[in-house]
Order: structure tokens, then C-alpha cells, then sequence
């Protein structure tokens, strides 16, 4: 059994199961940013924290196609066991294969369409179910764990000759019958190693791919590394062709990301349009002010106003939970400055609402940790031009370390928390 | 009870308390006349997934190893063009879709700002440039090897 073997399962599964990892912790640092619990309180360093995370997310999202598809290749002869239901435990293990496999592919192409902001394919809201989804992936994964334990166990180190026999007798369907401690383990969930280790030999796909492994003959050895080799380059392709989205090292040979560094109003891409958002004419009133609150304390600034304040460039990156992200230079208010002049004092959170309607994103909370950040600006220019009315014009938010989601455009009040 | 049986257990309550998480979540986020759609997508992968893609990996498998075999070409030529072939339909998998929406329409340029059909059919002539010469090499190498034999 050149490449569809217990080890190579154990040896894509275990990469694959690592980026479904890295995906989770990743997804979930974004979720808490955005819905943070009342005690959280989140690291402003390094200033390309979230630029990191997220872009590793969307990175490792991409990865997970070609080793995902690698996973189900290995063990596709499985999905013709006879008779498909063996026991009540055995349907549980193939309802909860079933589910890992299925939440898996929904989980990855939904994050991928995301990217593509592609929400018309989705009878569901993107977000919620993507969060709902990654507990789903990662408890199938740790059930999973459990039930392949013995193979995982016995594989995860590349074995001697001697060591593999074994594994390759129970690989001929009489033997594997025969043995009793694979009959006697047949569908429970804590079936025996020798029971485990069979990646099927028998029925009309097992025949055939036994008739594939030997033709033409060759050691299994170059079968196994042609099939490394096949999934290493494809992994490599795909996050190299992609990633400059997110990594500016890449941004060369990013020739399929959804969104390419510079390109965009002020060199930068951008997520949500003006004209999406409806505020064209609110932010290009000339009436428009920034009213900044605190308690019954109140100031209203004009975009003249601000200017004549004094003005911190400060660069920071734009990045996006869609997982795309740029180094951007950025001009205007310090936060503090402006929460001081209402009399706020100390650590202070507070609320800031766009022009916007009718966006989840409309209303924004800051915490203290981003309000009294010396980098956190209440932003006029950008990369050394006025704020493009598709990046918030006449005013916006930029701090370190936050998804370009809670960096609110088109800014129309600032509320200190008590 | 073995080291494994308990490691087992507790992985297994583990993943069920995620399922717990991810049922209540879904619950309190997600619009029950949603669920539908989600379940729809559920089926829609597995039966494409398993009913379609894997029927037509195998297919090809079948028919390349049997091309193959008549015309007794060996072993490593043909996962070379099967990896070249492989690589070549997961790119498509991620990339077409890019092209079909920019093709629709995004309503924001700097959204999906590329050429992706033709940067991916240019990958595809650069992937048949690099197999050609993977395979040519590999000729090479063995013509050497049948030689200092």
C-alpha cells in the first residue's frame, strides 16, 4: 500500500490537523477582538500582531485544500466498507467522520468565498456559522483523535522493516478477517491497532487500487514520496501565490489573492465602499463634525479643526479579517488628545459611531488599552494624501493590533465610557 | 484503564463539549430558517466531495496507470504528470471561483484587482514547462543510471 497507509494518514493528518489548529486559535483571537467578554484585555504589540494572526488564518485556511484533499485521498477505500454498518458505535464513528469531513470542506470553501466577499452562495450568515463551525471541526478532530489513538500512536514515528509487517499483513483482507482481535474490535470506537491500521484492501476499490499500486510495479517507496512530494508542492503553490495578500515578502508572487498591496484610493485596498456604506453625501457635508462626548461634557470638531490640532504620523498596518493586509502611513489626532480635552482622565474606554447605518460595524467600542495608546489616531491623511472617502474620510479610527473592521470610518461621535 | 483508554475518553468529552459550544452558538447566532441552507451545504459537500471529485481522482487514476502501463512507461513519470495534473485542479478549485466573481462583479475595484483567468492559464503553461522538464530530467537520470549499469 504505496501512499493510502496508516503512517502517511498519520503523517498528512497530523499537518492537517495542526492548520485546523492554527486556524481555530487564530479565528478565535479575531472573534474576541471583535466580540471581547467584559474582562478582556488585548496586547497592542507588536504593532503587526493581528496582521500576523490573520493572515497566518486565511494562509493556513488556504493550505488546509490541498491537505485536506490529501487526507480524504488517503483514506477514500474507507468509504466502501461492507457492510456500511456494522453496530450502533460503528454508525456513530462514520455519522462522526461524516460530519468531520463535511464540516471541514463547508469550513474551508465558505472561508475561501469569504475572502471574495462571494455571500450571494450562502444561505447562512458567513460569520456566525464560520464561528459556529470551527467548535464543530475541532471537537469531530479531538473525537477523531480518540478513535484512530492506537494508529496514531503506533505510526507517528516512521517504523523499521521489521516493524511494519505487521501492518502490511493485516493490509491482505483474508488475514485482516481472520485475526481475532480485529474481528472482535469491528465497529467500536476503540477498535484494536491491527483493526486501525487497515486502510481497506478488500471490495471492488480496494481490488482496484491494489491493481493501481502495482501498475506499474515499483518499490512503495517512490509511490510514498511522489505522493509527498505531489502534496508539498501543491501546498507550496497555492500559500505562495496567495500570501502576499497578507505578507509583503510574498506580494511578488501574489498572483492570486483576492486583494494586491497598493492597489486601491491612497495605495490601499479597500474592504467596504463609501458607496456600499451610503454615507457619500453624509461625509462630504461640510457641516460635518466630530462630536466627542464624555458625560454631559461635549466638543464639536470640524475636519479644520482637527487639523489644527497637533498632528501624529504614526505607521501602522491595515488588517483585515478577510485575512489581506498593507503597512500604511497615517496622519491626524491623537485619541488620547482628544478624550483628554473632555475631561476624561485615566484609563477610559469608549464608544465611537460611524456615519454609517444599518452595519454591524457601525458602532464600535475601544478599550482602554487602544484609547490611551500613543499610536491610536483619529486619522485625516493617509500615506501622506487627504483620506480618501473610501478609507473614512473626513475622519477615522486607526490603533494598533485591531481587524480593519473595528478601525470605523467615516466617524461621526466619540463617547468616553465611565 | 490503560493510558490510551483514559487519553481516549478524555478526548472524546472533550469533543463533545465542542460540540456543545459550537450547538449553542449556532443556536443563539444563526436564524433557525437558516439552518437549512447550512444543512444543505453539508450534503452538497459530502456528494460532491465523495460522490464526485473522489469518483473522477480515482477514474483518472485508473486510466493513467493503465495508459501507463501499455505504454510501459515508469512509475515516477507517471506521478509526475499526475502531480502536475493534481496541482493543476487544486489551483483551478481555489481560483476559478475568484475569476467567476470577479466576471459578476464585486462593486469595489480593489477587490479581486487581478487578471485571474489568465495568470491562470499562465500557471498552467509554467506547471507544463516544469513537468516537461521534470520528466525530461528524469529521463536523463535514468538513461545515466540503465548506462552505468
Amino acid at each position: 500500500m504505496p501512499s493510502r497507509n496508516p503512517r502517511m494518514a498519520v503523517v498528512i493528518g497530523r499537518l492537517l490537523a495542526l492548520a485546523f489548529l492554527v486556524c481555530f486559535g487564530t479565528g478565535i483571537y479575531s472573534h474576541f477582538l471583535q466580540d471581547p467578554l467584559p474582562w478582556m484585555v488585548f496586547p497592542t504589540r507588536p504593532l503587526n500582531l493581528y496582521q500576523v494572526t490573520q493572515g497566518i488564518h486565511i494562509t493556513a485556511g488556504i493550505l488546509c485544500f490541498p491537505l485536506l484533499f490529501a487526507k480524504l485521498y488517503i483514506v477514500f477505500p474507507e468509504l466502501f466498507q461492507t457492510p456500511p454498518v456494522r453496530s450502533f458505535p460503528h454508525f456513530l464513528e462514520r455519522a462522526s467522520i461524516a460530519l468531520f469531513v463535511a464540516s471541514s470542506i463547508v469550513q474551508i470553501v465558505i472561508g475561501l468565498l469569504n475572502t471574495y466577499q462571494w455571500y450571494a452562495l450562502f444561505p447562512f450568515p458567513f460569520r456566525q456559522t464560520h464561528y459556529a463551525l470551527s467548535f464543530v471541526i475541532i471537537g469531530s478532530l479531538a473525537i477523531h483523535i480518540a478513535i484512530k489513538l492506537d494508529v496514531i500512536t503506533k505510526h507517528w514515528r516512521k517504523q523499521t522493516a521489521a516493524s511494519v509487517a505487521p501492518v502490511a499483513s493485516v493490509a491482505e483482507p483474508v488475514e485482516a478477517v481472520a485475526d481475532p482481535t480485529i474481528a472482535s474490535a469491528l465497529g467500536t470506537l476503540t477498535s484494536s491497532p491491527a483493526r486501525n491500521a487497515i486502510i481497506r484492501a478488500e471490495g471492488v476499490t480496494g481490488k482496484l487500487f491494489a491493481w493501481i499500486d502495482k501498475t506499474p510495479a515499483a518499490e512503495p517507496r517512490t509511490s510514498r514520496r511522489g505522493f509527498l512530494t505531489i502534496v508539498g508542492v501543491a501546498s507550496a503553490a497555492v500559500v505562495a501565490l496567495t500570501a502576499g495578500q497578507s505578507f509583503k515578502l510574498l506580494d511578488g508572487a501574489n498572483v492570486f489573492g483576492a486583494r494586491k498591496q497598493g492597489v486601491g484610493p491612497n495605495g490601499l485596498p479597500v474592504n467596504r465602499t463609501a458607496k456600499a456604506a451610503k454615507i457619500e453625501a453624509l461625509a462630504t457635508d461640510p457641516d460635518w463634525v466630530l462630536t466627542v462626548v464624555n458625560g454631559t461634557m461635549s466638543k464639536a470638531y470640524t475636519r479644520t479643526d482637527l487639523l489644527s490640532m497637533q498632528q501624529y504620523t504614526v505607521e501602522l498596518p491595515i488588517a483585515c479579517v478577510e485575512g489581506w493586509s498593507q503597512m500604511a502611513s497615517w496622519k491626524g489626532v491623537r485619541l488620547g488628545d482628544l478624550v483628554d480635552a473632555v475631561g476624561a482622565h485615566g484609563g477610559t474606554a469608549i464608544k465611537a459611531t460611524s456615519l454609517e447605518q444599518n452595519s454591524s460595524y457601525a458602532i464600535m467600542h475601544m478599550g482602554a488599552e487602544y484609547v490611551r495608546d500613543d499610536l491610536t489616531l483619529v486619522a485625516l491623511e493617509l500615506n501622506g494624501e487627504t483620506l480618501d472617502l473610501d478609507h473614512g474620510f473626513p475622519a477615522r479610527m486607526i490603533a494598533p493590533g485591531r481587524p480593519g473592521v473595528l478601525q470605523t470610518k467615516w466617524l461621526s461621535t466619540l463617547e468616553v465610557l465611565s | 484503564m490503560t493510558a490510551v483508554r483514559r487519553w481516549q475518553i478524555a478526548l472524546i468529552a472533550l469533543g463533545l463539549a465542542f460540540f456543545v459550544v459550537g450547538g449553542i452558538t449556532l443556536l443563539n447566532d444563526v436564524n433557525p430558517a437558516r439552518y437549512i441552507g447550512i444543512a444543505i451545504w453539508f450534503v452538497g459537500a459530502l456528494v460532491i466531495h465523495d460522490g464526485i471529485i473522489s469518483f473522477v481522482v480515482f477514474g483518472a487514476n485508473i486510466v493513467m496507470r493503465k495508459t501507463g502501463g501499455r505504454l510501459r512507461i515508469p512509475l515516477p513519470a507517471i506521478l509526475i504528470v499526475q502531480g502536475a495534473l493534481v496541482i493543476a485542479a487544486i489551483m483551478t478549485l481555489v481560483v476559478v471561483p475568484a475569476a467567476l466573481k470577479k466576471s459578476i462583479g464585486t462593486g469595489n475595484a480593489t477587490l479581486l484587482p487581478l487578471d485571474y483567468g489568465l495568470h491562470l492559464l499562465v500557471f498552467y503553461g509554467v506547471l507544463a514547462a516544469v513537468t516537461a522538464l521534470a520528466l525530461g530530467g528524469y529521463a536523463l537520470l535514468r538513461r545515466g543510471l540503465a548506462r552505468a549499469a
